[in-house]
């Protein structure tokens, strides 16, 4: 056993002198041999239960520092895994607003001529109408209407007729500004809506559009086939509600089919 | 461990295991209200079958949307399944996805990454 206290240069360690003591033979009738034999006896207890509690203090500490080591260690991973679910979460919050977008795109539009349709030419119209009511520029609002159409689908079938209604479309929406509202009204039926517009525009623009669809004829499924339009066209008064101010476009269009068709009629 | 078959809601998957054949099913949309509700089985009967048997297990996924829990619960899965394959046990994951959406790839690929054990990302129709 070694007791780990410091010794004086040239000595040999207590216990070992001591030992040597204990043992020779000439102090065996020493009256201090017996208490020193106890003495050295219970310090080597003590010593030995040091060494013990040293040891098991050790372990603790050595146990907490592998806890608080593991502690660590599990946070770096729980906060991976975090900034993981995280990161997924919202790939799919992004996957949900894109499909979201396009079924909004969608619900504007029109399936078969691509052209915005009833609902997103009602919203433009509101928008429109409320921007004119606080005190903005006119707007002009058209109603095209395809002369004889159900005569085309009666004669060449629906198919067919349907293709003539796209290509009409196409014309018409090639016809109109960038910020001007092409729509597919319903049936055969179209709405143009020039914004921030000046009365005095209407007639050139409506002519522009009628123009543009009957001047020259369509090729449609191999077959040349000439398409007239009749044109409602109406400005805005001010102070007029949408309702009465698309009623008075229709009864404009109405007049044009009445007179004959391949014409516009301006609303009054 | 008994086999069981959640049909599918307009909220929750389609779940179904086989427990012969060592396959797991999922597949639809899965934003439940109580992710722990809809999970716990699908968790409880993966760790038994990883727990009581060495045959091999494939998860078949044909997952769409997942809301957060959803996500935190399938990681939960596969890390069932990444400790299992560290023991030596096979286990696969196929998660197949419709070619118009491209994204549920780019999505699956995510939750992939850390995992060494095999996940196939199948495009299908």
């Amino acid at each position: 056993m070694s007791s780990g206290f410091p010794l004086p240069p040239g000595e040999r360690p207590l216990t070992e002198r001591i030992d040597a003591l204990l043992t020779d033979a000439e102090h065996r009738d020493n009256p201090l041999r017996a208490p020193l034999a106890e003495l050295y006896n219970a310090f080597s207890d003590h010593l030995h239960q040091l060494e013990r509690i040293t040891r098991i203090s050790d372990h603790y500490q050595a146990a907490e520092r592998d806890r608080g080591a593991n502690h660590a260690v599990n946070y770096r991973r729980q906060l991976r895994r975090l900034e993981k679910i995280v990161r997924i979460s919202d790939q799919y919050q992004g996957m949900l607003r894109e499909l979201n977008q396009r079924l909004e795109w969608l619900s504007h539009r029109d399936a078969l001529t691509g052209l915005p349709n009833r609902r997103h030419a009602l919203m433009r119209l509101r928008e429109e109408h409320v921007r004119a009511q606080r005190g903005g520029r006119s707007f002009v609002i058209m109603i095209i209407d395809i002369d004889h159409f159900k005569d085309i689908n009666d004669t060449w079938g629906h198919e067919f007729g349907d293709q003539a209604l796209t290509a009409v479309a196409a014309r018409l929406a090639a016809s109109v500004r960038e910020y001007d509202v092409c729509a597919r009204w319903g049936g055969e039926e179209f709405l143009v809506m020039l914004p921030d517009t000046d009365p005095c525009a209407a007639g050139d623009n409506a002519r522009r559009l009628r123009a543009c669809v009957g001047s020259d004829p369509f090729t449609i499924d191999g077959r040349e086939l000439r398409i007239t339009v009749s044109l409602g066209v109406g400005s805005y008064h001010p102070g007029e509600d949408l309702t009465e101010f698309m009623k008075r476009v229709d009864d404009a269009l109405y007049l044009a089919k009445h007179e004959g068709r391949d014409r516009i009629a301006f609303a009054a | 461990m008994n086999d069981f078959e959640i049909p599918a809601t307009e909220s929750t998957p389609l779940i179904r295991t086989d427990r012969a054949a060592g396959r797991l099913e999922m597949s639809g949309d899965s934003y439940p209200e109580n992710s722990f509700e809809l999970f716990q089985p699908v968790l409880d009967w993966i760790a038994g079958f990883l727990g009581q048997l060495l045959q091999p297990l494939t998860l078949e996924l044909k997952l769409l949307y997942l809301n957060t829990s959803s996500v935190r619960a399938m990681m939960d899965i596969f890390d069932a399944l990444q400790d299992a394959h560290d023991r030596g046990q096979p286990v696969e994951v196929n998660w197949r996805y419709d070619r118009d959406n491209e994204r549920v790839a780019d999505l699956a690929a995510e939750f992939k990454e850390d995992y060494s054990f095999p996940f196939e990302i199948i495009p299908g129709s």
